[in-house]
């Protein structure tokens, strides 16, 4: 396994954060249906870019290009890569872009049903999980660290990180399904809006305490230290950003189209959660890595 | 075979899929079955010659917001042949409001038949055409009966995609290319009122009234509107506006008399515009400091 295959497994979860920041725009400018057709836009492979058609359309190469970045990325891990999981989590991530294209494609041809744009939306978080762990995975910190840190006194880091995931998850399928019950000239339904907003009381509540964990008990460990303050820095952030796109969404209703305030802010807050699940995998990965209960490796890093 | 961390993987990813369907699953539409889209076959009305009219006047009270002007600068062949489109959400002028669809809601007719008992009635408009030019709809707001096919035409030197959004009736959205012919759409059940929306230019919006009767206008310029041929009845007359999420209704009780006129004047105001005098944070939370913008 070479330093390329890892830097092009990082370039692999740099293009899906980007192509995440690309399907929020599709969204927040109310996007999707711009072009009634699919695969083609306007039946054409490069259409006229203009209107919310650059939105929509832009999405489609950006994921294009995403698609055969992974198919690549599989098939260097087939052809180089030692560790047979690996491999297949290679083939697990080509597997998960093409549901995620096909997904896109029937919300569009089914006039962007809830159900299928929520699950579109919750599959790219998912696609996004499997890209940072291949990073991870592939990286030379994963290869050279060993479990030799011991698990102290308190709660386990490793399955704090695991719950942190979970609710970090459950939350972005909450965001996913709010964002996509109503359009930008539409209320927001309160039920979601308050489900979102007690899951980010939970978020904040377990990954706060993860993080705290982590820098109270390894905090000489910058393996696991520099990923949990990145973490903290990320969570502040996404709950002030947060607050404002609800203060930037309540007014859209009565904005003559998706403005630039909203919209803006509104794809940063979709981006930063991205980011805080990405921080938290990368945390909870490294956590399984280096730190051994009762003198045992978990099964993860075995080569 | 899979490995263990293969199937971890898997699993993951099928209980967050389900989490996700589940989540959203009877949110759009899922329940208005039972609204006003009954389609079952009701009596034909036959015209007794003693019809009479409900005509009035559509009136803003107060000062009338402005229009704002719509930025277009995302295609430049809306820019360049609407330089100056303005919002329609209000049109006020002298302080009579255009745009208003005005409509029979229920009501009983002079020999004590309720008009929803009929479903066919004499006079029927045979088309009804909504075009897209200068990058916004005309007209702003029209009423047709069930099933009347609607004619929409482009005649913009750009592509648009008309996209009906009912709850009642299938979504529908179809892209219409420059120098493309008319496309066709028909509703088969009532509503009031269908936003109809262009995703590729965001700003460009009008609304469908689909009614089981023809009794319905929309107001003009001056704010006057007149409904012809309704029976001599009593009737509750309804008033809607555009505006924020779900526009404004006025209501009124009105009598029509053997070949007479029934009046009903609205006035919409500042406290009916659809607009909040303050931000609504959650149904019983204000944020005062964040006011009206516009």
């Amino acid at each position: 396994m070479s330093k390329g295959l890892h830097r092009f497994a990082v370039l692999v979860a740099c293009a899906t954060f980007f192509l995440i920041i690309a399907g929020a725009n599709v969204t927040s400018h109310d996007a999707g249906l711009a072009t009634s057709d699919w695969p083609l836009s306007n039946g054409s492979l490069f259409p006229k870019m203009v209107g919310n058609l650059f939105w929509e359309h832009g999405h489609r190469m950006v994921a294009t290009g995403v698609g055969l970045l992974t198919i690549v990325l599989a098939i260097s891990l087939q052809a180089r890569e030692r560790r047979a999981w690996v491999k297949r989590l290679g083939w697990t991530a080509l597997a998960g872009v093409v549901a995620q294209g096909l997904l896109g494609g029937l919300t569009v041809k089914m006039n962007l049903p809830l159900a299928v744009s929520a699950a579109h939306a919750t599959l790219a978080q998912l696609f996004f999980l499997i890209t940072v762990s291949l990073a991870v995975f592939t990286s030379r910190g994963w290869r050279e660290q060993e479990a030799s840190i011991a698990e102290d006194g308190g709660p386990s880091i490793r399955s704090l990180g695991v719950i942190a995931l979970v609710a970090i998850l459950a939350q972005l399928v909450l965001g996913a399904t709010l964002r996509h019950s109503a359009t930008w000239d539409q209320d927001l339904p309160t039920s979601l809006l308050l489900a979102h907003l007690g899951g980010a009381l939970i978020v904040t509540l377990i990954l706060g305490f993860t993080i705290m964990s982590v820098l109270l008990r390894y905090r000489a460990e910058k393996y696991l230290a520099k990923p949990a303050l990145i973490a903290a820095v990320l969570l502040c952030a996404q709950l002030g950003l947060g607050l404002a796109a609800y203060i930037t969404r309540v007014r859209s209703p009565y904005d003559p189209q998706p403005l630039t305030p909203m919209v803006a802010v509104t794809v940063a807050h979709v981006a930063c959660g991205a980011l805080v699940f990405a921080t938290t995998i990368v945390l909870t990965l490294r956590a399984f890595r280096v730190l051994r209960t009762d003198g045992k490796e978990y099964a993860l890093a075995a080569a | 075979m899979l490995s263990k961390h293969a199937r971890l993987w898997l699993g993951l990813i099928a209980i967050v899929s389900l989490m996700s369907l589940a989540s959203s699953c009877g949110n759009k539409g899922g329940d208005d079955e039972t609204k006003d889209g009954e389609t079952e076959a009701g009596k034909a009305y036959t015209a007794k010659g003693n019809e009479g009219t409900i005509s009035g006047v559509i009136s803003y009270t107060g000062t009338a917001p402005e229009g704002k002007k719509i930025d277009t600068a995302a295609d430049a062949a809306c820019t360049a042949k609407s330089p100056n489109l303005m919002t329609e959400e209000w049109t006020v002028k002298d302080g009579k409001v255009a745009n208003t669809y005005v409509y029979i809601k229920e009501g009983t007719l002079a020999d004590g038949t309720k008009v929803t008992a009929y479903s066919t009635w004499p006079g029927t408009p045979a088309a009804a055409t909504l075009d897209q030019n200068g990058c916004h709809y005309k007209p702003h707001v029209m009423g047709v009966v069930v099933n009347q096919a609607i004619t929409i035409t482009n005649s913009d030197p750009t592509t648009h995609n008309i996209h009906f959004t009912p709850k009642n009736n299938p979504d529908w959205n179809q892209s219409q290319p420059n120098g493309a012919g008319p496309l066709t759409h028909k509703l088969a059940r009532a509503e009031v009122l269908i936003p109809v929306k262009c995703n590729q230019h965001p700003w460009m919006k009008s609304y469908v009234a689909v009614s089981k009767h023809p009794f319905f206008a929309v107001s003009a310029e001056d704010g006057s509107f007149t409904i012809k041929g309704v029976p001599p009845g009593k009737y509750t007359v309804v008033a809607w506006h555009e505006g924020g999420a779900n526009g404004t209704e006025k209501t009124m009780e009105v009598t029509v008399p053997a070949s007479g006129a029934g009046k009903a004047d609205f006035a919409f105001g500042a406290t009916a515009m659809g607009q909040p005098s303050s931000l609504p944070m959650m149904p019983a939370i204000e944020f005062p400091m964040a006011g009206m913008r516009h």
